[in-house]
């Protein structure tokens, strides 16, 4: 089963209107860990410290503040916060669709499930509009506000149910560009066996192979040293980089291994 | 000016000025200064090859004024190896690399009585091949503070799993090698170690380290010079003489001898002259071996 | 290259071995705000407190635990955290390719950019652009802060991105979402393809902006010219310490110089 619904909203655009309720779509699970004191194992807690008293300070006496320069503030009172908050409206506004290919992954953020909202007596669309997004292979993209923040995300079908995925603003995305890589000249050879070794290494996506190993053999360390019993301390593997000169070398070799 | 020739494995080689006292209150003349460099040469040439020298130059000794020289002076030999190494502004400058017993001649022909290298090799040199702790002692301070220093500093990093070496400054202070001799190592990695290690040195000894630069935290403390380790500063290079009213050298000692050494009271037994380095290399051999080939890695960065 | 690290070590796929680094691949341009001290503007800051003794906690003397019991707990050292999963602590190992297409977007969770370190600049570009040649991406699993993640490593714009993935037991179902009817009349399907056919145009995320983050920073910019800053006390300039990692076994090691 799916999530408890998060929120409620319409979609809309031209003459269409389809009101949806929204789900999450994902729950992690992990260990959870407490920091504690080391003398006393007692659980600590966070306290908000005063730079320049060096004590705890209560909630009543905080106050935001934006920083302009340093050590230099604007002060914003909670009234002048709530009038930045647009306008809460249930709307989730369809500006354009796009070939659903043409979205990036790295813009992606969260995914929510939409479930069409059958209490709302004009609940209907919702099927149409998901098999015309199907049939068309394109994604509505669309804004909308949400707990007080503006969203922006593209709304595509997976199958028969219609999902929400939010979407990173341009200008959050850091451009690779900006990672300052130097061109390195490859040779035809290096590209065409490293080509090759990727093809036989290619496998049909199947996410369910994968299992979170790592929480269980964490579990099993738990378990171990709550028994009393020692635990083995490791060494992290490192592995010899790969040397320049050597790389056709490798990836023959790899490739050999492949077959 | 006088000229003499020395033959060398190359063939002739013009020396000037050999009878000039370069350290009058001493009494110690350019011939001397080159006789001390052929003596010590097989030790120091292993820590000088490959490294961008800077030279420090007193043309009229060491009461005299001084000059540094980074780019290889134009008029050398054409068997004088050179490399271009790239400087912060962006700009290469190409620097003698003194990697055979000629170019040294050559080099303290010039009186260069002093040898600054650099922490990595100019091939490399954005890969320091060792972490060094420069301990500077602040008057009162002096150099039987800096030992106890060092000798703290020195548990410290053996408990790290790092084992160190340490030579004289030649000066008031003393120089703690972490020979890393890897080419992963940065000098962001050395940096922040060392300074998070000064600043543990600080924190637990306060009245003895300081690991500030100013100048009026260091009064009568030991400064942890963490900033050395950086790409475009020098060292004061292993067995090198330093320009002072002796002819000093700057000289590897061994752990045990600093301890014996430390508890005396006797700041002057730690400084080493010309003569005494020549007889204690030749004797025990270049104590400072291991700074060049020994390979550590820096833990938890 | 000044790029801020979070991770470094070694990504492999068959006998290749690339060194790099894990740097962001998104900068968040909300407007952050400071809390600060209403009395005197200083700046507040999180810090971890006893309860027990009343007294505020530094690094060195912060321990994990795992509460087995109500207040017990077993202790973690961060060695035995880090060996929890040795051999891929310090590796990514891609241990197949997969079509970039057929990778659902619902497994998306954390995007990142892998940048090379030294020596492994050319075994980088390699793996770049023969996967963008064969339009594959890598998928992987690593172990970082003490979670093991599922990766898929992409080629994009001459760069390795890579991507944490959720597990397939993280996502939830979706069978229950659609509706129970289902018919949908030819008509209807018609009007909304013609109604769709209409808005289509050309992906341009720079088109949209965070319409809260444009009224606040309006807002700042008004109250910046009405009234004058307010200006928090001067405090001592603590310099940092190093990675927390670092000085916690100085810390260790210090306390047994001392104990000698």
């Amino acid at each position: 089963m799916a999530g408890a619904t998060i929120w409620k909203g319409y979609i809309h655009f031209g003459d269409t209107d389809v009101p949806v309720k929204l789900h999450s779509a994902v729950r992690e699970e992990r260990i959870q860990f407490h920091l504690l004191h080391k003398r006393d194992q007692v659980k600590l807690r966070q306290q908000m410290i005063c730079a320049y008293e060096k004590q705890p300070v209560p909630a009543e006496e905080q106050t935001k503040g934006f920083e302009v320069e340093e050590g230099k503030y604007i002060i914003i009172d909670p009234e002048e916060l709530e009038k930045t908050v647009p306008e809460g409206n249930r709307m989730i506004e369809v500006h354009e669709f796009v070939k659903a290919a043409q979205i990036d992954p790295i813009f992606v953020d969260r995914v929510y499930y939409l479930e069409p909202d059958i209490a709302n007596i004009q609940g209907k669309g919702y099927d149409a509009f998901v098999k015309a997004l199907k049939e068309m292979d394109v994604a509505g993209i669309c804004t909308w506000t949400m707990r007080k923040r503006s969203y922006f995300g593209a709304l595509q079908a997976s199958g028969k149910v219609l999902r929400l995925n939010t979407l990173r603003y341009a200008d959050e995305v850091v451009p690779a560009a900006s990672l300052g890589l130097q061109g390195v000249p490859l040779s035809e050879k290096e590209l065409m066996i490293g080509s090759e070794l990727i093809d036989k290494l290619t496998a049909p996506f199947e996410p369910r192979k994968f299992e979170n190993e790592h929480q269980k053999k964490l579990q099993d360390m738990i378990e171990k040293k709550a028994r009393g019993e020692k635990i083995a301390v490791l060494a992290p593997r490192r592995l010899q980089p790969t040397e320049s000169d050597q790389l056709l070398e490798v990836l023959e070799a790899s490739l050999k291994k492949a077959a | 000016m006088s000229r003499t020739f020395v033959d060398m494995a190359r063939g002739r080689l013009p020396l000037s000025n050999l009878e000039k006292d370069l350290y009058p209150s001493y009494g110690f003349t350019k011939a001397n200064i080159l006789e001390y460099y052929r003596g010590i040469a097989p030790f120091i040439l292993p820590h000088l090859k490959d490294r961008a020298l800077t030279l420090k130059r007193y043309p009229e000794g060491v009461e005299q004024d001084f000059f540094f020289e980074k780019r290889c002076p134009m008029h050398r030999p054409a068997w004088v190896k050179t490399a271009e190494v790239p400087q912060d502004d962006g700009d290469k400058i190409r620097f003698c690399l003194v990697n055979d017993l000629e170019t040294l001649i050559w080099v303290e022909n010039l009186a260069s009585l002093e040898l600054h290298v650099p922490l990595a090799r100019a091939g490399s040199p954005w890969t320091p091949d060792s972490m060094v702790f420069d301990l500077d002692p602040g008057d009162p301070a002096n150099i039987l503070d800096c030992a106890r220093v060092a000798l703290i500093l020195r548990d410290l990093l053996s408990r790290m799993g790092l084992a160190s070496y340490i030579k004289t400054s030649g000066q008031k202070g003393l120089h703690v090698f972490v020979p890393l001799n890897r080419k992963d190592t940065t000098f962001e990695d050395t940096k922040t170690f060392s300074k998070a290690v000064a600043g543990i040195m600080q924190k637990h000894y306060p009245a003895l380290v300081t690991a500030k630069m100013a100048k009026q935290e260091r009064i009568g403390k030991v400064f942890i010079n963490w900033s050395q380790n950086d790409a475009s500063k020098t060292m004061i290079c292993v067995y090198s003489l330093r320009a002072r009213e002796k002819p000093f050298v700057s000289f590897p000692v061994e752990w045990k001898e600093l301890e014996d050494l430390a508890g005396l009271g006797d700041p002057e037994r730690l400084q080493v002259v010309h003569s005494e380095a020549v007889r204690r290399a030749e004797e025990k051999g270049d104590l400072f071996r291991e700074v060049l080939v020994k390979e550590q890695k820096l833990p938890h960065l | 290259m000044a790029v801020q690290g979070i991770w470094s070590g070694t990504i492999s796929f068959s006998l290749v071995a690339i060194p790099v680094r894990l740097v962001k691949a998104i900068e968040p341009r909300g407007v952050s705000f400071h809390l600060l001290h209403s009395k005197d503007y200083s700046r507040l800051s999180r810090k971890m407190f006893c309860p027990e003794e009343n007294t505020m906690v530094p690094p060195d003397e912060i321990v994990r635990g795992y509460e087995i019991l109500p207040d017990k707990y077993i202790l973690m050292t961060d060695e035995e955290l880090e060996s929890v999963s040795p051999e891929r602590s310090r590796t990514i190992e891609i241990v197949e390719f997969i079509d970039t297409k057929d990778v659902d977007p619902i497994y998306y969770d954390h995007p990142y950019y892998l940048v090379p370190s030294k020596g492994g600049e050319k075994a980088y570009q390699l793996l770049v652009e023969v996967m963008r040649r064969t339009n594959k991406a890598g998928l992987a699993k690593f172990v970082m802060a003490e979670r093991e993640y599922l990766v898929a490593v992409f080629s994009r714009d001459g760069a390795l991105a890579l991507t944490t993935l959720h597990y397939s037991d993280e996502i939830l179902p979706d069978e229950d979402m659609s509706p129970k009817k289902g018919k949908i009349g030819a008509e209807e399907e018609s009007r909304m393809k013609k109604s769709i056919e209409q808005m289509i145009e050309d992906f341009n995320p720079g088109k949209y902006a965070d319409e809260r983050r444009k009224k606040l920073v309006d807002l700042l910019a008004t109250k910046a010219k009405e009234k004058a800053l307010v200006e928090a006390p001067a405090v001592e300039e603590e310099e940092g310490e190093g990675p927390a990692d670092l000085v916690a076994a100085l810390e260790e090691s210090m306390r047994k110089v001392k104990a000698r």
